[in-house]
Formats: structure tokens, C-alpha cells, sequence
């Protein structure tokens, strides 16, 4: 009894220990990585839900999706005097400051600013959404953690990594839905 | 009665439409003005850099150089020892006497080590970009043509493919992310293509905007700076990798190259 134990504990450990190890191919992979020396390495390191995405080439499968957005949901940080809208004049630097929120590589926000990306949907008007709160937190939740609304989403996790506090967050909330904001003037 | 009021009410629309048009602000087409400051080099120096970086590159192949005081004309490409036409369009291959798979660039490397003689510290990086600017000269508007055959050019093209999609960095970048999801688009004011669509079918090329000579690993660099990744050191296998999947993509979409070494912003 007690040996028919054991075995089934050893046998489940096995399981585990060649379910964690990465396959050959993975290791290859590293290995690859490793060979572009130890800056370039360093910065391919993948926290596990970077990993997922690749794994799955950003479209996860349905039955992970809700797990993924519950994880990043708790990522999420909020300004301590909780006020998720701030000054829309410091949301437009970070906005366009490319060692910053960089938004407008990809997003049109002023349609003043000449040669904005064109890879996210224009923002132009955005407020015409209004202010209420319901609005605010989903804007500032996806500027602060894009991937808790859409999964692998080509949009980075500013606040996430850090490169937005949540004070800048809520400055960049205020840029898209001030309504004295460029983003929402009348034209 | 009723149809002039409807073609007033049309020519104020298309009166408005206009306007609006021409106040937008003037976006400059980047092949266009690629294509123009093109011209003014060959108009006012009669000589394109690219042919410059190419003639530097030419003297030093053909000179006699390194501790073994050889030149590289014994270099094999793929080809035959010193056969250049056309060797830029099967590379990255397998080479048996290296034992790996190797690019342009890495190859040039190769043979500066092995039959000039060169510590591969001594190599500058200036020499091989200009080598490769003419080793690639002789490929210029040629079909791409890379197939991995040999199973170490297959696990090659594999890892490519998976360093295409490793998402990481504090932009939570991958290569895919703009150049398949969203080819055709723009990241500011640069066209983004994917590999199917013949990225990378320019490279070496002269960017005029930075003024100087990029190859395909300088690109590829380039790309990893400017999604926050701390870029891999020259010649290591992430470039050979990443150079094999996208070249064997533009084959697989019947690319050719552009004039070499190209002409970009």
C-alpha cells in the first residue's frame, strides 16, 4: 500500500518536472538568444503572459482568454488620490513624447500633429463619449493595462512596465476626453 | 426645379469636400521622396552613396590583406570561390566549412578569418559593411531565392519564425505585430510591409535620412532599438535567423530585389 503510494507520488512528479521543462525547441530558442549576447537576452526575457502570446501568435484561445484578462485586470494601479482624470495639457507631452506614451506612432489623437501612425484607431473626438465615470475607468484601464481589455493587444502596457504612472495615466485620460482638450475641439 | 437645387446643394458639397481636402496637412509620399532626393544625388554628385560604400568595398576585397596577406577573391559564397553574381539571393545558407548557417555579413566575416587571417576582434564593422555593399551590388534586381533545404537551414528558418513572434520588452513588442497584423499601415510616416510583401528586399541600402549605409542586420537592429529591445551583437544567429525567415518569405511571394545597394529613407 504504502509502496503503490510512493509510486504514484514519483510518478506525478516525473509528470510535472517534464510538463516545466521547456521542449528542445525552446531551448534551442534560448540558446539562439543567448547567442546575441547578454544585453540582447536580457531584454527578451518574457514575463508569462508575453510568453502566452507568443506562443498562441497573439490570437489566444478562447478558453484562455478569461484567466489572461483576470491577471491583468490585477495589475492595474490607480492614483492614490484616485482621481483617474487629470490635466489634459501634460496628457498631450506624454502623449506625443516618444520615450514616453508614444501614442501617436500609432493613433491620430490632435489631427493637427502631421504624420501620426496609422496602426490604432483614430482618437480624434474620442470625449464625444462623455465623462461619466464608466468611461473614464475604461479609458484609463486600457491606456494603463491594454491587455486586460484585449488580450496580446498590439497596444504595450504603459502603466504596467512602468513607463506611465498612474498620475501620468490619468493625464493621458484627460488628453483624449477633456473636452477642452485638442483631441475634442469643435472643428 | 428640383434638379438644380440638388446640383447647387452638389457643387457646394464638392466645394466643401475640397476644401477640406486641401487643408489637411501635406503628407509627404516616402517612395516619392525617396525617389526625388535620389535624383538630386545624381544630379549634383553624379554618384549614388550606395556606389560609393560599393567601390570602398571592391578595394578591399580585391586587396591583399590580413596576417595570411590574401585577398577575398577565394571567398565561396555559395557559388564557387569568387563567384559574386547572384550570391546575395540565396543567402542565408549552409556553409559545410564553417558548419552553420550563414548571411551575407557573417560570411564575409568567415572568410576574413579564414583565408586573410584577421582575429575576428580585429574585423571593424566599417569594412563589412562596405564589403557587403559590394558583394550585394552583384545581386541588384535579381529574384530572391532562398529555400531552406539542409535540415540545419530548416531549424534556421524555425527560430526565425519564432523570434518573429517573441513578444517582450517594455513595449511588449514582437516583429509580427506591425509587419503581418498590420502591413500596409504606417508607424508614423514609414509604410510597413511584411515579409510575404518583400521586406527586407532593399537591404544594404544608403537611408539618406540617417545618412549612412544600413544592412539587412543593421535594419533588424534598428527595429529592435525602436521597440525598446537592447539590439543583439552583430553577426550572432538572431540576425541569421531573422534574415532566413524574412528572405524566405519574399521568395515565397516572388520578390525581387530592389537596386543594390538600395536607396531609402
Amino acid at each position: 500500500m504504502k509502496k503503490r503510494y510512493t509510486l504514484g507520488l514519483l510518478a506525478v512528479l516525473l509528470a510535472g518536472l517534464t510538463l516545466s521543462q521547456p521542449s528542445p525547441f525552446q531551448q534551442r530558442v534560448q540558446q539562439a538568444i543567448q547567442n546575441g549576447g547578454s544585453k540582447f537576452a536580457e531584454t527578451m526575457k518574457q514575463d508569462p503572459d508575453q510568453a502566452l502570446c507568443s506562443q498562441y501568435r497573439d490570437k489566444l484561445p478562447p478558453e484562455l482568454v478569461g484567466a489572461f484578462l483576470e491577471r491583468q485586470r490585477a495589475l492595474i494601479k490607480y492614483p492614490a488620490d484616485g482621481k483617474l482624470m487629470g490635466d489634459w495639457k501634460q496628457g498631450e507631452a506624454l502623449f506625443t513624447n516618444p520615450r514616453k506614451g508614444n501614442c501617436y506612432a500609432c493613433h491620430t489623437g490632435d489631427p493637427r500633429e502631421a504624420g501620426a501612425g496609422r496602426m490604432g484607431p483614430g482618437l480624434v473626438n474620442y470625449g464625444q463619449r462623455g465623462t461619466s465615470e464608466a468611461v473614464i475607468k475604461y479609458t484609463y484601464d486600457k491606456i494603463y493595462n491594454a491587455w486586460a481589455t484585449m488580450p496580446c493587444s498590439l497596444m504595450y502596457r504603459a502603466g504596467y512596465h512602468g513607463i506611465l504612472t498612474p498620475e501620468e495615466t490619468a493625464h493621458v485620460t484627460a488628453f483624449l476626453l477633456d473636452p477642452a482638450s485638442p483631441v475634442n475641439a469643435k472643428r | 426645379m428640383r434638379n438644380r437645387s440638388l446640383w447647387i446643394g452638389f457643387l457646394l458639397a464638392l466645394g466643401l469636400g475640397l476644401s477640406i481636402a486641401l487643408t489637411q496637412p501635406q503628407e509627404v509620399d516616402p517612395y516619392k521622396e525617396a525617389e526625388r532626393q535620389r535624383e538630386l544625388f545624381r544630379q549634383t554628385a553624379g554618384i549614388l552613396p550606395g556606389e560609393l560604400y560599393a567601390a570602398q568595398g571592391e578595394e578591399l576585397f580585391t586587396q591583399k590583406r590580413g596576417s595570411k596577406n590574401a585577398s577575398l577573391e577565394a571567398c565561396d559564397f555559395g557559388l564557387g570561390p569568387g563567384k559574386l553574381e547572384g550570391a546575395l539571393t540565396q543567402l542565408p545558407r549552409y556553409f559545410a566549412d564553417t558548419r552553420r548557417v550563414e548571411d551575407l555579413e557573417t560570411r564575409i566575416v568567415s572568410c576574413m578569418v579564414r583565408l586573410q587571417g584577421f582575429k575576428p576582434e580585429e574585423i571593424k564593422r566599417d569594412e563589412v559593411k562596405a564589403l557587403t555593399a559590394y558583394v550585394a551590388s552583384k545581386s541588384s534586381e535579381m529574384p530572391i531565392n532562398v529555400v531552406p533545404k539542409t535540415s540545419q537551414e530548416i531549424a534556421m528558418y524555425n527560430l526565425g519564425r519564432e523570434l518573429w513572434y517573441h513578444r517582450a520588452g517594455n513595449r511588449d513588442m514582437n516583429c509580427a505585430i506591425c509587419h503581418d497584423a498590420y502591413a500596409g499601415g504606417k508607424v508614423r510616416l514609414s509604410p510597413v510591409r511584411s515579409p510575404r510583401q518583400g521586406l527586407s528586399n532593399e537591404w544594404p541600402a544608403y537611408r539618406f535620412e540617417a545618412d549612412k549605409l544600413y544592412t539587412l542586420q543593421d535594419r533588424i537592429a534598428f527595429c529592435y532599438e525602436s521597440i525598446g529591445i537592447a539590439p543583439p551583437e552583430f553577426y550572432s544567429e538572431p540576425y541569421i535567423a531573422l534574415s532566413i525567415y524574412m528572405l524566405a518569405e519574399a521568395t515565397k511571394g516572388k520578390h525581387k530585389f530592389t537596386e543594390l545597394p538600395g536607396f531609402t529613407r
